[in-house]
């Protein structure tokens, strides 16, 4: 299992490198953003890799109310925090690309506001954890509140559809189409490969460590 | 549009500093688990399987204090 493990973080660093290369040497300049669009191959897979995640603590919160198995909740547990670290830097991301091409670093524009609803959600989620001290009370408490954490994901994810925001739609889980060019599209794959790869391998560290912590502090 | 690279070699940074601070605090977490489970002999850790080290010995548990 370890040994996975390790495959899959050198896996991440070599998928991450070509993210790099893909981004800052092969995709081309956009033309009406210039260079300061590359933000988007950070802060795009950032996002996807977080509704994967916090996907995942949906999946297994509800399967720990279902059979109370301790493996579901640390899973849970682990998804959420790498969550919250992606979907900081989407925000953070988000911010400085802001800046130069809205003149704002924040605006309260719908995306923007319930992205960061959802990031807070997330972290109330782990507070949660932190505070209950009895164990199964926390994980049940915790698995109940992330069903309903998520129920944030798709209304961030349609906001700038229902409501008229600043932020453009999607470009890759549209439907129809993308109108990206194909080089810009190679570029933002590889960069949510190497995304998807790390946060499992994070992922599945934390997960080990909780099974440890648990063991230790039995 | 000027390129604003310093923009874009911000938020690479940022996000460099969050992903790597992530994985130091998984990776201080691991080495604190570690001296625990030395530190308690083996005791409460789950019996070490092939090629694992640290062993569960019931001659060197003792009870959680």
């Amino acid at each position: 299992m370890k040994r996975l493990q390790r495959a899959l973080g050198w896996l991440a660093v070599a998928g991450l490198a070509a993210g790099l290369v893909m981004a800052f040497g092969v995709a081309p300049r956009e033309a009406t953003q210039g260079n300061v669009q590359r933000i988007m191959y950070l802060h795009v897979p950032a996002i996807l890799v977080a509704y994967l995640a916090f996907g995942v603590v949906l999946v297994a919160s509800v399967s720990y109310l279902w059979g109370r198995a301790a493996g579901a909740d640390r899973l849970a547990h682990a998804s959420a925090e790498v969550g919250v670290v992606f979907t900081s830097i989407n925000i953070a991301t988000g911010a400085i690309w802001g800046k130069p091409t809205w003149g704002a670093w924040w605006t309260w524009d719908a995306r923007l506001t319930s992205v960061s609803i959802m990031f807070v959600i997330y972290l109330a989620y782990l507070l949660l954890r932190a505070m209950i001290e009895d164990r199964e009370r926390a994980a049940r408490f915790a698995a109940v509140l992330g069903i309903i954490a998520a129920l944030d994901i798709p209304l961030v994810h349609f906001s700038v559809y229902w409501w008229r925001t600043l932020h453009q739609p999607p470009t890759l889980l549209r439907p129809g189409s993308t109108p990206m060019d194909a080089m810009l599209v190679a570029a933002l794959t590889i960069n949510l490969i190497a995304f998807t790869l790390l946060s499992a391998y994070f992922v599945a560290k934390r997960v080990r460590l909780l099974k440890r912590e648990q063991e230790v502090l039995a | 549009m000027p390129d604003n690279w310093s923009f874009v070699f911000a938020a690479y940074g940022l996000a460099a500093l969050v992903l790597g601070g992530y994985w130091r605090r998984l990776a201080r977490r691991e080495r604190e688990l570690a001296t625990r489970e030395r530190g308690s002999g083996g005791a409460r850790r789950a019996p070490a399987r092939r090629g694992e080290s640290g062993s569960a010995d019931p001659a060197t548990m003792t009870r959680p204090s």
